[in-house]
């Protein structure tokens, strides 16, 4: 099937449930939740361990605490991505040009729920544990590229973020008519320019190692991490989209009280 | 292709539509805060990013120069697209807040509840006057010329004395070890940071320092002109990214 039109007339007959277009509000919502607790646990992690067993990379007690975490991250990242990505992909709708007008708008809800939930992700990681790289690095003595800091930002914040972006991609791209019918310019390039943030780990970290140890957050060896974000500015063009849309399929259905 | 908007649509909702619209605008304002609180944070902990952290980077030639000249591209790009696009006076404020909350959040708790900084050590600078210059620079002129060489200007000339009361003690003069230091250089000395030695602070370089009590000025009037530069190009940086494209094959 196309659509879901049963399931939105089920939820509009009952006066106490959500409106027919906020139908994925509470996944949005626990999706919110469940990243505030996770990057909440992570930086109370670092507080109860980082200064007592991450400050030298050779002790036994780093690998114990440290780079086990970083195994973790890792597995929960490969399952993640190929979880999440896995079911949008499988699960696309195959008869898009058969989509009810009160669907594409929901389903334009949901997207921008994908990407808000995406936005948060670029919160912690490009605000939060970002300058929080600086403070750590004024404190340990930089002597391996996982310390107590990337370990969680480098090789857990950044790949998240990339794969909730890849999500909201994916599900305009097998959800929605227009973005299956062309590729969204400011979309494609909201999500991929900050996944050229994660690439540039490995420039920082080659600048770090073989140029200065020294955390001067100006220095050019930054400056890839500055041109990724810049590209977050797409999400205008994104807005710019839904609000068009959203205008023309509004025109297509009555209005109720 | 593009998409347009059709001007015959133009006209209010009522009823659901309208309570629709206004559920959007919610779930817009939650994506956009937290947009602009990485994003632009980011772009400016990595350009600007020590002058803004540290009190003893925070000097005369320097930090008034290189803080508004970086503090004005996102809120130019924004503009663009809140204002141009949805009559939203408000482009430059917003940015500049979220910039504000996502450093006092990671100043508070990286920097002072983690690794035991004063938290007067790393205060952040705040924009928020120039960027309500800006805003109603842009609203009462509806000029990109205007806003760029006015707004952009006063963008530039109000951050050092907007931020005097907040740092203004810390350039008090203290001798330590029979030598004249600031309150802000004492801070530099007394607490080590590993990352950031001596010799990389830039601050008061140059024969500007021997123009004693005219430095400042001379610093906010060059990054005035800087500003009102970098205002217009950003504005269509802003542009190009909120392109509303559709592509057929990347």
């Amino acid at each position: 099937m196309a659509t879901t039109t049963e399931h939105v007339s089920l939820s509009t007959e009952n006066p106490k449930s959500l409106p027919w277009y906020l139908i994925d509000l509470p996944k949005y919502l626990k999706g919110f939740g469940f990243l505030t607790i996770m990057y909440i646990s992570l930086r109370l992690y670092q507080g109860a361990f980082a200064i007592a067993h991450g400050l030298d990379s050779s002790e036994p007690a780093f690998e114990q605490y440290w780079m086990r975490l970083f195994y973790i991250e890792l597995a929960v990242i490969a399952a993640v991505a190929s979880g999440f990505w896995g079911y949008l992909w499988t699960t696309r709708d195959r008869n898009l040009d058969q989509l009810a007008p009160k669907e594409e708008i929901r389903r334009y809800f949901t997207l921008t729920m994908w990407i808000s939930i995406y936005t948060f992700a670029v919160y912690w990681a490009g605000s939060y544990f970002a300058e929080q790289d600086n403070s750590w690095h004024q404190v340990a003595i930089r002597d391996t590229p996982f310390t107590a800091n990337h370990i969680i930002e480098f090789y857990f914040n950044f790949p998240l973020y990339v794969i909730l972006g890849g999500c909201a991609w994916l599900y305009a791209r097998t959800r929605l008519p227009l973005y299956a019918k062309g590729i969204s310019l400011p979309l494609t390039l909201a999500v991929f320019g900050p996944f050229m943030i994660l690439v540039s780990v490995g420039f920082n970290e080659w600048g770090h190692t073989f140029w200065f140890r020294e955390e001067f957050f100006a220095a050019p060896i930054h400056w890839g991490f500055v041109i990724g974000v810049w590209f977050a500015l797409g999400v205008g063009g994104i807005l710019l989209q839904g609000v068009t849309r959203l205008i023309e399929l509004l025109d297509k259905i009555e209005d109720a009280k | 292709m593009s998409a347009q908007i059709p001007i015959s649509t133009f006209k209010p909702y009522r009823g659901e539509k309208s309570r629709l619209a206004r559920a959007y605008d919610y779930l817009i304002l939650v994506l956009a805060l937290f947009l602009f609180i990485g994003s632009f944070h980011l772009h400016f902990a990595l350009t600007v990013g020590d002058w803004d952290f540290w009190v003893d980077w925070k000097d005369r030639q320097w930090w008034p120069l290189v803080t508004p000249l970086i503090g004005i591209t996102f809120p130019a790009a924004v503009q663009a697209v809140l204002w141009d696009k949805f009559r939203l006076p408000l482009g430059a404020t917003l940015c500049v807040a979220a910039l504000l909350i996502g450093t006092w959040v990671t100043r508070v708790f990286a920097y002072h509840y983690w690794n035991y900084f004063p938290i007067n050590m790393v205060l952040p600078a705040t924009m928020i006057p120039g960027a309500l210059v800006l805003d109603t620079l842009l609203m009462l002129t509806n000029s990109l010329t205007i806003t760029s060489i006015f707004g952009g200007g006063a963008f530039a000339l109000l951050f050092y004395p907007t931020n005097w009361p907040i740092f203004g003690m810390f350039h008090q003069p203290v001798e330590v070890a029979n030598s004249q230091l600031t309150v802000a250089d004492l801070f530099g000395f007394q607490y080590i940071r590993t990352g950031m030695p001596e010799y990389l602070r830039i601050i008061e370089r140059g024969t500007l320092r021997t123009y004693g009590q005219y430095a400042t000025p001379l610093s906010a009037f060059c990054s005035a002109l800087l500003c009102s530069l970098m205002y217009p190009l950003w504005w269509h940086i802003g542009k190009w990214f909120a392109s509303t494209r559709y592509l057929s094959k990347i």
